[in-house]
């Protein structure tokens, strides 16, 4: 009595994510990239020069801040690892065709949860560290398989109830973080805070080997290990073949026998697992813009956000995100620096966004120019 | 004359034929390549009742949108009341007094019915206005509702009311019908009609029904016009008009024939030759009986009427009581016999089994009502001669029980459709588009659940609407529309080869690269696929290469079944002779093939048995050899049921 795949599926397609446009060669892409991110640059130097500052000490502090400054990228590669590890969670639910952006919420979720286990059990370090991770991972996705559930139970859009998941996240998180008994530090140890919890035991952190006189932790490695593992699971295997299969064309996929339910909710759970992944990666593996192995209120700092933007960028393809993990991760260490020119920080904020905006802008423009002519392609059959 | 008291009832020049109130002349709109309508020339009288009548496709409602402004013509004028107009917007329209009720309802589920009634009105609402408007109207119509339900909670007969309603309120002066019948039950279109009459004749509104339901439009209507491939091709009265005549004018048969379907005695009839004979047929016909037309050499020299076929007996008084046999009904179409028999124009008359291949021996023609199809007489093997027997005493490859299916609108798709199918065997399935076709293949590829009734495969039964079940089982599919859910078009041609079954490209859950090249080198090879190579995306891949990929896939997989859905539709002719032939050969190795088409063309030529879909149910069954334009045509049009 009900079609397979009904009103859940054609929000799914309608919401399809940005991708690579079809036929696009690499020079137009290139082209327009050169273009937005000149555009961007070019406003933000009126944009500052405007406001009574000059431009040129704002891009040289950009370049300070994400590289050029003693241990800045470090700082920047250690930031671009959460942030391509949720990405690439992304990457795999936008293959299935659905479009989660709650990894704000997950990863915040997955990260206290992480904490909250790590605390609690308290074993050897490097037991403990795995813990935290796999605990965490398992937060953030049952946090999404909520929105699962929703979506194919009850026919909920998941670009709804994901989102709307980050506010309660939030909300049960800060919860757990007036109690002791939950993630809440004793008193006495919260320094003159208090809403934070424990501080991670010194065994329970993941290294921060130097490298030439950057502080790298191993999130950077894992996370480079991740990809080419996500990247291959998706293109090599069936499973990635047959997620593609449901992502690209549900009812093809109905047909040939993939289940949506199945496939559909393993992706958004593995979506959010990777978000968790991220929060307790950020935890374990510290810096100081992470709570600094602290559980803090917070404590996702917009990683979710931007790592969905990664996402968005590099259009679905793993290895793409690599690269423009680092560029995100570069506008937000860069911009801390950029506050000293004297600049004021309400503009830092303007330019910052204008240059992600720069970096979605191609993406639009393909993706509307794809949908006119599928459109008239569409009128044409007619 | 420019009649500028629009929507003044009192003002329609009635009385004034002259002036029909709505002329469009040498209309035509491009969408395209393709040509929607082509210079249609219609009238509207005040007073009358104007049947539209066509295939899905024919133009029909790309002409009645232009009248409403939905649609802006190419070319052509439109006078209302003698005056030319440009209808840009619907708004010109309804300034027109030109209301249309839509096939597809546009009411608000969750507002009420005098709400709904309401929608689209400026300034302020008043409640009890709107409702005391409604309550005049269904007063007036006979189309009696509560204002203050829920339309959600109305059934759709309810709801078209309502739709009505909302379109009578402004009291249009010329209104359209589009397509109304097709949600409802006979007793709501019976009813629908009746208030529609009162629409016309009381108060001289012109009214145009736009339908595909022979029946209906013959009975309803007061002038016909049939529309095919977006030209007219015939314009007449209601009352001189036949059913049989229109089936053919709708459908249309200005398309070369085969050599077989010659010999089974398919070929022209003009249009005219049987109208003035049947319209009489209740009163008896003319009694001329076996003339000397009536079995000329035309008529009977197809296979068809061979010796076994009209025996003595066949041709004793008794056997063609007059009417029956007259000149027209034996010739050439000859075996349609059983349409124009007797019982002629009746309903039981043209269930469409009339003669099998036994059909003209004496007995069915004495009891002068058409046989009922036998279809599975070895009879029917003999007169169509190419088919090879097919044993029909082995259990049935597919077996579909008592399947009760909804649609996407929550409407009863399939209705306690049953069918059975063996091995080698091709069933075409006719009707017009929309009679449950469409989710009779949904089935198949486990797309619907059937709310009741079974699937079984080779004695398994197969449950539906389970990814990949279907599939599993043997069912191959080649869907109506490719890309709904044949193709992957942003996958490559060998992913797309290997989409329903990745094992024989892959090892222990991994993809192997190689083994996926070489098998499809080899089906591209094989299937003569058009492309750049196995790793050409699908989407750069020509229409017909397409539905190549689909072919090679879907046979590949060696299925018991294959459901081939308009399998040509859209293909240029050498991709049709292609596809078809590779149906041929798949029943030729023993796959039973479930052709569902609306291209009787194709129908005819493929299949060893038709079936005709109507409002989900199986509406006839014949032999290949029994049927031809006319038969199909009216079993389609739902004359028979």
């Amino acid at each position: 009595m009900r079609a397979v795949g009904g009103a859940g599926t054609a929000v799914g397609s309608v919401a399809r994510p940005l991708r690579m446009a079809r036929g696009t060669r690499l020079s137009g892409w290139v082209a327009l990239y050169t273009m937005s991110i000149l555009a961007a640059l070019v406003l933000s130097g009126i944009l500052v020069e405007a406001t009574g500052s000059d431009w040129r000490p704002v891009v040289s502090a950009l370049l300070d801040g994400s590289v050029r400054r003693p241990g800045r990228w470090g700082e920047t590669l250690a930031t671009a690892a959460p942030l391509l590890v949720v990405a690439l969670g992304t990457v795999i639910s936008s293959k299935a065709g659905l479009v989660n952006i709650g990894q704000e919420g997950q990863l915040y979720v997955g990260a206290a949860i992480g904490a909250y286990f790590g605390f609690l059990i308290g074993g050897p370090g490097p037991v403990n560290v795995a813990l935290i991770l796999i605990v965490g991972a398992a937060g953030g996705g049952l946090w999404a398989g909520i929105a699962a559930g929703l979506r194919y139970w009850r026919g909920v859009p998941e670009v709804l109830s994901t989102l709307l998941l980050v506010t309660v996240g939030g909300q049960a998180v800060a919860y757990g973080l007036r109690w002791e008994w939950l993630l809440l530090a004793p008193e006495g140890r919260r320094g003159n805070r208090n809403q934070v919890s424990e501080q991670l035991a010194t065994d329970n952190r993941l290294p921060r080997p130097d490298l030439f006189g950057n502080e790298l932790p191993l999130t950077v490695f894992f996370s480079v290990v991740l990809t080419v593992i996500v990247a291959f699971a998706l293109s090599r295997t069936v499973w990635g073949f047959r997620l593609r299969m449901l992502g690209r064309n549900p009812r093809a996929a109905q047909r040939s026998g993939v289940s949506e339910t199945r496939y559909g909710a393993t992706a958004l759970m593995l979506s959010g697992a990777f978000a968790g992944l991220a929060g307790a990666a950020m935890l374990t593996g510290g810096g100081f813009a992470f709570g600094n192995y602290q559980f803090v209120p917070g404590f996702s700092a917009n990683i979710g956000w931007t790592g969905l933007l990664v996402a968005l960028v590099a259009y679905e393809k793993p290895l793409a995100a690599i690269p423009v993990a680092v560029v995100f991760a570069g506008l937000r260490t860069g911009s801390n620096f950029v506050g000293s020119t004297g600049v004021e920080s309400r503009i830092t904020d303007v330019i910052s966004g204008l240059l992600v905006l720069a970096l979605l802008v191609p993406a639009a423009v393909m993706f509307l120019r794809d949908r006119r002519r599928a459109r008239a392609a569409a009128t044409e059959r007619v | 004359m420019n009649n500028t008291e629009l929507g003044d009832a009192g003002a329609h020049e009635a009385d004034n034929p002259s002036v029909p109130a709505v002329q469009l002349t040498g209309i035509s709109k491009r969408f395209g390549a393709v040509v929607a309508c082509d210079s249609v020339d219609l009238a509207l009288q005040r007073g009358r009742l104007h049947g539209l009548l066509g295939e899905n496709g024919a133009g029909k409602s790309t002409l009645m949108k232009m009248l409403i402004g939905l649609v802006l013509p190419d070319s052509g004028t439109i006078s209302i009341d003698g005056a030319a107009q440009t209808i840009h917007d619907p708004r010109t329209a309804s300034a027109l007094s030109i209301g249309m009720v839509h096939q597809h309802f546009s009411l608000v589920d969750a507002l009420t019915v005098w709400e709904n009634v309401a929608l689209g009105d400026t300034g302020r609402l008043d409640p009890n206005a709107t409702r005391g408007r409604i309550g005049e109207i269904a007063e007036q119509y006979g189309l009696a509702i509560e204002p203050d339900r829920r339309v959600g909670d109305l059934t759709a007969g309810l709801r078209q009311r309502v739709e009505i309603i909302k379109c009578l309120r402004r009291d249009p002066s010329i209104v359209i019908f589009d397509e109304p019948t097709s949600v409802l039950t006979p007793e709501e279109s019976e009813q629908l009609f009746e208030s529609l009459r009162h629409v016309v004749v009381a108060e001289s509104r012109a009214v145009v029904l736009v339908s595909h339901k022979l029946d209906e439009v013959l009975h309803a209507t007061d002038d016909i016009t049939i529309m095919r491939q977006g030209r007219v091709v015939d314009q007449r009265r209601s009352v001189d008009a036949a059913a049989p005549s229109l089936a053919r004018a709708m459908v249309g048969r200005e398309v070369s024939l085969r050599s077989e379907r010659a010999a089974l005695g398919i070929h022209r009839l003009d249009d005219t030759d049987l109208d003035s004979d049947l319209t009489e047929t209740d009163t008896g016909l003319d009694g001329n009986g076996l003339d000397g037309n009536g079995l000329d050499g035309n008529g009977l020299d197809g296979n068809g009427l061979d010796g076994n076929g009209l025996d003595g007996d066949g041709l004793d008084g008794d056997g063609l009581d007059g009417d029956g046999l007259d000149g027209d009904g034996l010739d050439g179409d000859g075996l349609d016999g059983n349409g124009l028999d007797g019982n002629g124009l009746d309903d039981t008359g043209l269930d469409g089994n009339g003669l099998d291949g036994n059909g003209l021996d004496g007995n069915d023609l004495r009891e002068g009502s058409g046989a009922t199809g036998d279809t599975s007489a070895p009879g029917d093997r003999d007169t169509s001669g190419t088919v090879p027997a097919v044993a029909t005493t082995a259990p049935p490859v597919l077996r579909i029980e008592a399947a009760v299916a909804h649609g996407t609108d929550g409407l009863v798709a399939l209705d306690e459709f049953s069918l059975e199918m063996h091995a080698g065997e091709i069933v075409g399935v006719a009707g017009v588009e929309g009679n449950g076709q469409r989710e009779l293949s949904d089935v198949l590829s486990s797309l619907l659940v059937l709310s009741s009734g079974t699937v079984t495969v080779d004695g398994t039964p197969v449950p539906t609407g389970k990814a990949g079940a279907m599939a599993r089982a043997g069912i191959g599919v080649i869907p109506e529309d490719r890309h709904d859910s044949g193709l992957v078009l942003d996958m490559t041609v060998a992913e797309n080869l290997v989409l329903v079954d990745q094992s024989r490209a892959a090892t222990r859950g991994l993809i192997d690269q190689k083994r996926l090249n070489a098998f499809a080198v080899e089906m591209i090879e094989q299937f003569n696929i058009a492309c750049s190579g196995p790793n050409a995306p699908m989407w750069s891949v020509s229409g017909g290469n397409q539905q190549r990929v689909v072919l090679a896939r879907e046979l590949s997989q060696e299925p018991k079944i294959l459901v081939a859905a308009n399998p040509t539709r859209g293909l240029d002719i050498g991709a049709i002779e292609y596809t078809t032939r590779r149906l041929e050969t798949a029943a030729a190795s023993g796959v039973a093939v479930l052709l569902i088409s609306s291209e009787l063309e194709e129908i005819l030529e493929l299949s060893d048995r038709i079936i005709v879909m109507h409002t989900g149910r199986i509406a006839g069954t014949m032999a290949r050899a029994e049927a031809n334009f006319e038969t199909l045509g009216l079993c389609m049009g739902g004359a028979a049921t």
